[in-house]
């Protein structure tokens, strides 16, 4: 199984988030949900696999490019 | 006497043309999951419409002055038609050296040549099928003397680029001329897995950089396609390029002194879709999916996305209303918030280009917060490409018609209106503009009055929610100053009433477009 890194698009903060490690996710399955441009913006899975890892807490200010969470694809 | 042994002649030849660079090369061209130039041709165009010009070229090989053999020239072209309609249509073999140049007298495509000529004499898309990887510097070897770059030139090519429809599919590998030739077209698709571009390719790039890169990881698509924009879509396959191509050319005029092909829609124009009532949360943070609500807009089915993988900030697509083209210009709330960033800029001011050329009337759908901002922003020179998207939109001389959905601010939000024509606005009852929202401007515009109260994180929600009351819509549109607030599931029936009614000043101003000044 390959994992998949996903990285955040934008510079913002972490609000909320809704997935755990060990689910399952569909392509357009919302992992986390960033706060930035005073907007809620979702962090995507883009593919279907397991999410495996998160990276970063709630709250927690994230910046373009940092990795967020790893998914099994 | 006959002619027959010279018809006999010329069918041999012919033959040698069909081989193209002979079964081995083709069996290991095919090996590599790649069609010849001609199965290209045959899949992309109408059955039987091909008409090849130069099939005689190449280089022949004589015993005594009979002929034993024809290596066909590494090009080919010439007229055939797509869904009824002619195009000039040419493409590199990389079946014969690699498809790289070849001392002819006359080009035959590739960098001008007789295809490009064929365009533009007769005002008809040129497609280009790019399967090359350049010049070779063992061609000084035969000629005696290094060529000066550009002596087959770009003139032509650009020259098209204001004429006629160009679009570009890189089949193959593409480096150098043919990489460059590419990215000169409105248009252009690649093929996932087994398409390439770049300026230079690994051997290059390691002997200049030290940089060990596979050519896959240096201009595949995911580089080329969703990174970088240097190419517009991605296929899966070649006969889904094929298809794209074939789409593509559908909603496009033959020439920039035709109007785009109207098609009878058995979408009725008054279709009121339900969910535009419901797709725009209430809560202003939440981003919804705009192409969920362009589909619901447009004629069923007909939306054409040019760059969905890059720049993905901003949604453009060809569509029809009621069967007329149009361009739709929407914000993607769910990338940057919709914020303009660079990749978006640059798209959407090559597609207000596009339409603009083509006399395809513009249709913002509006929710944007401005250019992005922050110091990565800042760096990429945001603002700079952003103000040229706004250039271009106030340059540009099609109609255009701005719906706002949610946010229009700031100078992105400028950029979408039709300065020059009507300037015909409409809102949803969601909508909300100003120069700045009024999160972040009520601090910088207030902050005196702020610092100075008793409780100033009191007094700065206060002071929002006194400037929110401002905000309706409705206000504005009692000063005239949006022109309609509409139910949202009017828009479709509204945008098809005013597209159709400015068919007859788009008949009046076709020819090319002149664009004087410098863009920022």
């Amino acid at each position: 199984m390959a994992t998949k890194e996903v990285k955040s698009e934008i510079t913002g903060a972490v609000w909320k988030i809704v997935k755990q490690p060990g689910d399952v996710l569909g392509e357009e399955d919302a992992i986390m949900i960033l706060e930035s441009m005073k907007m809620e913006i979702p962090v995507l899975a883009e593919c279907t696999g397991r999410l495996v890892e998160i990276k970063v807490k709630e709250n927690e200010p994230v910046a373009e490019g940092q990795v967020l969470a790893v998914v099994e694809v | 006497m006959s002619w027959k042994p010279e018809a006999d002649d010329l069918a041999a030849r012919r033959a040698f043309a069909d081989a193209l660079g002979g079964p081995e090369a083709i069996d290991k061209h095919h090996a590599q999951g790649r069609l010849t130039v001609r199965e290209r041709i045959a899949g992309l165009c109408d059955g039987g419409s091909f008409q090849e010009v130069g099939k005689l070229t190449g280089k022949g090989a004589y015993v005594d002055g009979k002929l034993q053999k024809v290596v066909p020239a590494p090009y080919v072209m010439g007229l055939a038609k797509i869904d009824g309609r002619p195009v000039a249509i040419g493409g590199e073999d990389f079946t014969v050296r690699g498809g790289t140049s070849w001392g002819s007298d006359r080009r035959k495509g590739g960098q001008g040549g007789f295809v490009e000529d064929l365009a533009h004499e007769y005002r008809i898309p040129l497609v280009n099928l790019i399967d090359g990887a350049g010049g070779s510097v063992a061609s000084a070897t035969r000629r005696g003397y290094t060529v000066f770059p550009g002596v087959h030139g770009f003139e032509r090519s650009v020259q098209l680029m204001g004429e006629v429809p160009v679009v570009s599919a890189v089949m193959g590998t593409a480096a150098g001329g043919p990489a460059g030739r590419a990215i000169l077209a409105h248009w252009s698709v690649m093929v996932k897995g087994t398409s390439q571009v770049f300026a230079a390719g690994p051997p290059v790039v390691e002997r200049s950089l030290g940089q060990k890169i596979d050519k896959e990881a240096l201009g595949g698509a995911a580089v080329a396609v969703d990174m970088a924009g240097t190419i517009d879509n991605a296929a899966d396959d070649e006969p889904g390029a094929f298809a794209m191509i074939r789409r593509y050319l559908g909603y496009m005029p033959r020439n920039v002194w035709e109007l785009p092909p109207v098609v009878k829609s058995d979408d009725p124009p008054d279709r009121a879709d339900e969910g535009l009532l419901t797709i725009v949360p209430r809560e202003r943070r939440q981003p919804y999916n705009m192409r969920k609500l362009v589909a619901m807009v447009v004629d069923r089915d007909s939306a054409f996305e040019i760059q969905p993988t890059c720049g993905r900030a901003v949604i453009t697509s060809l569509a029809r209303l009621d069967g007329y083209v149009v361009g739709i210009i929407a914000n993607n709330p769910m990338v940057n918030g919709g914020a303009m960033d660079v990749k978006a800029a640059r798209k959407q001011a090559h597609f207000i280009q596009l339409c603009d050329t083509f006399h395809i009337p513009i249709v913002f759908l509006v929710d944007v917060p401005g250019f992005m901002v922050g110091l990565a922003a800042e760096q990429a020179a945001t603002l700079r490409e952003g103000m040229r998207a706004v250039y271009v939109a106030l340059q540009a001389t099609v109609p255009m018609l701005t719906c706002v959905i949610r946010k229009c601010y700031g100078m992105a939000g400028m950029g979408t209106t039709d300065k020059n024509g009507l300037d015909f606005k409409i809102a949803w009852p969601s909508a909300e503009w100003g120069s700045l929202p009024v999160e972040g401007g009520a601090a910088a515009a207030f902050k005196r009055e702020i610092e100075n109260a008793p409780d100033p994180a009191a007094r700065l929600k206060e002071i929002e929610a006194d400037l929110r009351k401002l905000a309706s819509p409705l206000l504005t549109a009692e000063a005239f100053a949006v022109e309609d607030v509409i139910d949202p599931r009017e828009t479709r029936a509204v945008l098809c009433r005013f597209v159709e009614a400015m068919q007859g000043r788009l008949a009046t101003t076709l020819g090319p477009k002149l664009r004087a000044g410098v863009p920022p």
